[in-house]
């Protein structure tokens, strides 16, 4: 096309490519929960005797988050959540990565050694088995901390399904591409330097795309055993009173908000990785 | 050969049993307390936790009942809904896709913030305690059920081998024939991928919903409850229990499948 | 016979395995066959005739239960040792994380051949399979026949003696893979290397090869080396001359048992 033509069509044709994409129906989603949010907390409104605690207006929460009253005496709404956010997702991250590392290690020894495989495969079915968040208490009360609870907890949660995953992405490669590296003549080092971890690296993300949201969930649930300042123990607090049953609310869309952002972020990371997973032509 | 063969499947079970043995005799001798600064207040022995465990049977036994009617509620209702969700998803495909997404965003919403939120809905649904509180629990899980089913089940339904929808076009089959002998069955295996990862998802469900709620039933809430008080043989006691439900409704999963997918293996 | 002509030598190879069943399956029986340097051989028969087992027993991806083998003098696992080998599979077995250029650089990395010089050896192969413009794609962005032929060109790129093909087209449409005989064959002539072809495709054999080995099943077994004399360079319309037809008349009754 000519820059003359393109000219004239202007951005009516962009328009159409997002009306008729997957996002406006995301979008289209998205505004549907909000509409019938709304329609719910007029109801609501209308009907109970303290709607706040059953239903606010999504304008009433987003309003309380963005305004400058002091909540506590001491710090405004946005400074709270600020501050817990922090505390809880640091110690869900450096849980995150550790159980990654791990994780990995794990796959690597159990591709590498089939004695390490067979003893640790029942065990792993046991870890998915076992209610590992059900045990949060316990491992409270062994590690003492409130901070190094929280990490065990989110590594042994990303522990599971990255170990799987890798693994299974090892598994993945087919036996020419083994074939391959064989005839060649190369050593085991190469062979999973330039075959079987970039193959695995897919199936890393399925792994991260689970764990990343249950390392947050189990971070806010330490919080809530015991005292502090994470999310989890604002919520248990603002639960009990002492500060508006706004407080509440905001903690539970921003606690929502982060889990579902964390498996967003875990995709987009995974896209800038792998730019040759877009682009598929057919024959 | 045939040694070979059986020299595999003894390694396969006799080195993680061996590990396994290995680790509760370092258990029971306080090695595993030292390594991990622990007393065994807080640690208590094998022994002592069996103990507790057969002398308590019967209180355990009515709390585990009451966790296992929240589990296995909310598993058959997410798992229902999930896939009645996933049939409409792929009657209105484009519209469906869409909103797959946002199902699998509220799977990424973490329990803790859901149960609260959830507790205060059902408030004024009764006066009595124990039905509300099981109520809201029920829906709790059968929130975290939904979405693995969901996605998954989509899946099945729509993603068939080559041709097979032409095949059924070309008999001039009805919608609902090409859904009951062609999407349906193909759904299946895809529904016990979902059910793997939503049987574990649904005992950890209910045992973290229980800390939330309103009656102190349920074997996560005597766990917590138990450490509370400082009672922690008991609480021991409730954790075992509560591995064996998870294992024990895995294998039951596991069993299930096998028999229902045992034509399918080729 | 042997002589200083000889690349690899094959004497009375045989090869047996067990089934599901635990009962012996005759892959291949007393296979003797020798192949001199810069041929280009087929190996043609139906499925179940033993031929991708020879193949991968020449590479050293197999173990003969019986005969002897030997790849320029040595055993076939020193020479893929010396990497000697360049494979070709029915699947072009390219790395999808990887461009079409580092794809080809996939074996010169493993030999730790310096850099520039990498580059500037996948370059000149790709030129010779007719990519340069598509360097910088990735595979999954090519046809068939395209990736296909990048296998190729990974294949020659550590400048291998021997070529293995095993039925490298046969996943290709029959126009793509006439286009790639006449571009394997120009190749051929260019570098000199031994090839050894896996097909069951008897038009295919006869119109590449120098000598077509019949391989018949149950048990897999050379039923026939046949002589292809057709002139060099060869071309598409050969195909519908008399000559070629008589051959592959000829080839087609050396068949056994099928």
């Amino acid at each position: 096309m000519t820059t003359a033509k393109k000219a004239r069509k202007g951005p009516l044709p962009a328009l159409k490519r997002f009306i008729h994409s997957k996002h406006m129906v995301t979008l289209v989603w998205i505004l549907g929960i909000v509409v019938i949010w709304e329609i719910f907390a007029c109801i609501v409104a209308a009907t109970k005797r303290t709607p706040v605690n059953v239903l606010p207006h999504l304008y009433e929460i987003i309003g309380s988050f963005f305004s400058d009253k002091k909540v506590t005496g001491k710090m405004t709404m946005i400074e709270l959540i600020g501050t817990a956010c922090g505390e809880t997702l640091s110690r869900a991250g450096i849980g995150f990565l550790t159980g990654i590392v791990l994780g990995y290690i794990l796959a690597l020894l159990m591709n590498l050694s089939r004695v390490v495989e067979k003893i640790a495969f029942p065990y792993l079915m046991i870890i998915q088995m076992i209610p590992i968040l059900g045990m949060a208490p316990i491992i409270l009360s062994i590690t003492g901390d409130i901070n190094s609870a929280r990490v065990v907890i989110a590594a042994i949660l990303t522990f599971y399904p990255v170990s799987t995953n890798v693994l299974a992405g090892f598994r993945s490669v087919e036996r020419e591409k083994h074939e391959l590296m064989y005839s060649y003549a190369a050593n085991k080092f190469q062979l999973y330097t330039k075959t079987l971890i970039p193959a695995c690296i897919p199936y890393f993300f399925t792994g991260l795309k689970i764990s990343a949201p249950m390392a947050i969930t189990a971070s806010i649930l330490v919080d809530t055993l015991q005292g502090g300042n994470g999310l989890g123990c604002m919520l248990s607090q603002s639960l009990k009173g002492g500060m508006t049953r706004l407080v509440f609310w905001d903690i539970v869309l921003i606690s929502a908000i982060i889990g579902i952002l964390s498996f967003v972020l875990m995709g987009l990371i995974e896209r800038i990785l792998c730019p040759y997973k877009r682009n598929k032509t057919s024959d | 050969m045939k040694t070979k063969k059986w020299l595999g499947i003894l390694s396969s079970v006799g080195l993680p049993l061996l590990f396994g043995v290995v680790i509760f005799v370092l258990w029971q001798t306080q090695v595993l307390h030292s390594w991990l600064g622990t007393d065994t207040i807080t640690l208590p022995l094998p022994t002592r936790i069996s103990e507790i465990i057969s002398q308590n049977k019967d209180s355990i036994g009515s709390q585990v009942k009451m966790t296992l009617i929240v589990a296995l509620g909310g598993l058959a209702a997410g798992s229902v809904m999930g896939y009645l969700i996933a049939v409409v998803a792929s009657i209105f495909r484009k519209w469906g896709a869409g909103g797959l997404t946002i199902v699998s965003a509220f799977n990424a919403i973490p329990i803790v913030a859901l149960a609260p939120v959830i507790n205060n809905w059902t408030r004024d649904v009764s006066n009595d305690v124990s039905v509300r509180s099981t109520l809201a629990k029920i829906i709790v899980v059968t929130i975290s059920c939904t979405a693995a089913m969901s996605v998954n089940a989509f899946r099945g339904l729509t993603e068939l081998k080559p041709f097979s929808e032409d095949l059924m076009t070309s008999y001039a089959a009805p919608k609902i024939v090409v859904f009951t002998k062609l999407r349906l069955p193909n759904s299946l295996p895809y529904v016990f991928t979902a059910l793997r990862v939503s049987v574990p998802a649904s005992v950890i469900g209910a045992l973290v919903t229980e800390y939330f709620a309103e009656d102190t039933v349920g074997v996560g809430r005597q766990i917590r409850e138990n450490i509370v008080k400082g009672q922690y043989p008991t609480a021991w006691a409730y954790i075992a229990t509560a591995c064996a439900i998870g294992i024990g409704m895995y294998i039951i999963l596991m069993l299930v499948e096998r028999m229902v997918l045992k034509r399918r293996r080729a | 016979m042997a002589n200083e002509k000889t690349e690899i030598m094959l004497d009375s190879i045989g090869m047996v395995y067990k089934d599901q069943g635990g009962n012996d399956v005759t892959a291949l029986t007393n296979v003797t066959l020798d192949i001199k340097k810069g041929e280009f051989i087929s190996l043609l028969g139906p499925s179940g005739c033993g031929k991708t087992t020879l193949l991968r027993i020449i590479a050293d991806l197999l173990h003969p239960t019986s005969g002897k083998i030997t790849v320029g003098g040595v055993t076939p696992r020193e020479a893929r040792l010396a990497q000697r080998y360049g494979i070709v599979f029915q699947s072009p077995v390219l790395y999808d994380w990887r461009t079409v250029r580092r794809n080809v650089m996939l074996p010169l990395e493993i030999m730790h051949v310096p850099k520039d010089e990498r580059e500037d050896i996948a370059d000149s192969m790709l030129e010779m399979v007719g990519l340069t413009n598509f360097a910088n794609h990735y595979p999954n962005q090519l046809s068939g026949g395209m990736q296909q032929r990048v296998g190729i060109a990974r294949a020659l790129a550590i400048r291998p003696e021997i070529l293995l093909m095993d039925e490298p087209f046969s996943a290709l449409d029959e126009f793509t893979r006439e286009k790639l005989h006449i571009d394997l064959l120009k190749i051929w002539r260019k570098t000199n290397k031994t090839v050894i072809f896996v097909t069951h495709n008897i038009s295919e054999s006869v119109f590449l090869s120098d000598r077509v080995c019949v391989l018949s099943p149950h048990p897999g077994r050379l039923s026939a080396v046949v002589d292809i004399d057709l002139p060099r360079p060869r071309t598409l319309d050969m195909t519908d001359t008399q000559e070629f037809t008589e051959l592959v008349a000829k080839v087609r009754n050396s068949f056994e048992g099928v």
